[in-house]
């Protein structure tokens, strides 16, 4: 296995120190150094292994998810029953108003090939790219609720930043209450999700969902984001920290579907 | 190019392994530490140049895969396979006891290093240092025993010694 390396002693040494020299030179450089294209080129490498791996997986546990799904149609078969005469009868009650009507996100679908990050997620890699129409900052969806938005996007690939990204940040509200805050990932003390910059003078409480709120300019309003599991002040005191719960398992995903994000806000992540 | 080879493909199965079958796992908080273990492999069998350099680059892999702080793991598992694979010429590579003490001192270094990125450097250790201990002890316990695990287990199925006498040009 010698090869191309050199043998003695001396001389691997003066190796190490190359790659501990290029080593430290990335981590100075940081978000500088052009990642995205080397990121694509890996992706669609590994995206055919990937699959092959996550089929595996995939074929174990799809005779008691065939069950599920099942019983889950019949049961959304029943409720688009309902809601069909409901949005009739909304329509109806909206015309002499003059309100305008409600239009349904369209939604391109994708399978999840890979999850990055240790030891939680913190972004997946999409089966869906610029050729399915997949683009920056779209969101992205299961049927859970919001996953993340769409980070970088390659010709057949996508990768999304998950929720758990250190530098995510959602614009929510609480159902209900309307109570607006701004959601972000918090390794510390330990990881989770927080609903940040709630003033004390605006009522929470533990069970309660969080929406994508209208504030954004990423996300559809509306989108199912997580429950509230814990109320308290945060470290300065001045606001709430309110740790969140997310809709999707985000740690365990297969599909995902990306909803086109507004044609105004097309914004570099 | 047999071995150039076996280079690549050990580095494709490591990556693959990390971000699918072993992803969900690390999502309950138990870190198999697969980087560190396929860099204490790949040291203790080659020696410490080509530990040293299958550490830099499966670590620079696992940088370019995970978006922030590119060159993190790339350091740490370079150090890591450099002094292992000094150390293969000393101690007694086939046995279980020395698998179990590199792997979970090497696995140990590598959190150790990592996980200060994750909670925002040092000002995040203040509050995040039980999560830090946490990471280190259960991923150094998690992957020294699996590491041990697979090896022994390597050696009873190809019946042979998994380090053998490959240390010759290493360096």
């Amino acid at each position: 296995m010698g090869g191309f390396l050199p043998p003695a002693e001396r001389r691997s040494g003066a190796l190490v120190a190359l790659y501990v020299a290029s080593s430290l030179l990335l981590l100075a450089a940081g978000e500088r150094v052009p990642q995205v294209t080397l990121r694509g080129i890996g992706a669609t490498l590994f995206a055919p292994l990937d699959r092959i791996i996550m089929s595996v997986d995939r074929v174990t546990a799809s005779w008691r998810e065939n069950r599920e799904l099942h019983q889950r149609v019949a049961a959304l078969e029943l409720e688009n029953t309902r809601l069909r005469s409901l949005e009739a009868e909304n329509r109806a009650l909206r015309e002499p108003l003059g309100l305008p009507g409600y239009q349904g996100p369209s939604l391109g679908p994708g399978e999840i090939l890979a999850l990055t990050g240790e030891p939680y997620a913190a972004s997946a890699t999409l089966s869906a790219g610029a050729r399915q129409g997949v683009r920056v900052g779209d969101a992205a969806v299961t049927s859970a609720g919001l996953v993340g938005r769409i980070g970088e996007v390659y010709p057949g690939l996508s990768r999304i930043v998950l929720l758990t990204d250190p530098n995510a940040a959602v614009a929510c509200e609480v159902e209900s209450t309307g109570v607006l805050g701004v959601l972000r990932f918090d390794a510390t003390p330990r990881p989770r999700l927080v609903l940040t910059s709630v003033p004390f003078a605006d009522t929470v409480r533990v069970g309660q969902r969080v929406l994508t709120s209208g504030l954004s300019l990423r996300y559809p309003r509306g989108i199912p984001v997580g429950h509230i599991t814990r109320v308290g002040a945060s470290e300065g005191g001045l606001t709430q920290e309110i740790e969140i719960e997310p809709a999707a398992r985000l740690t365990r995903m297969r599909y995902a579907f990306v909803i086109p994000g507004p044609s105004d806000a097309r914004i570099t992540p | 190019m047999r071995s150039l080879l076996a280079f690549l493909a050990a580095m494709v199965v490591v990556l693959l392994l990390r971000s699918t079958l072993l992803s969900p796992f690390a999502a309950r908080g138990i870190v198999l530490d697969v980087l560190a273990f396929a860099t204490v492999f790949w040291a203790l069998r080659h020696g410490a140049a080509w530990g040293a350099t299958f550490g830099f680059m499966v670590g620079l892999a696992a940088d370019l895969d995970a978006t922030h702080w590119m060159g993190r793991h790339a350091l740490v598992l370079t150090v890591v396979g450099y002094a292992i694979g000094r150390l293969a010429r000393t101690v007694e590579r086939e046995s279980v006891r020395t698998h179990l003490v590199l792997l979970a001192i090497a696995t140990a270094l590598h959190q150790a290093w990592v996980v200060p990125f994750e909670l925002g450097g040092f000002v995040g250790l203040g509050s995040g240092w039980p999560y830090l201990l946490g990471r280190v002890f259960i991923g150094a316990l998690a992957t020294s025993l699996a590491g041990a695990v697979v090896l022994f287990v390597a050696r009873r199925l190809f019946g042979k010694s998994v380090f053998g006498n490959a240390l010759v040009h290493s360096g």
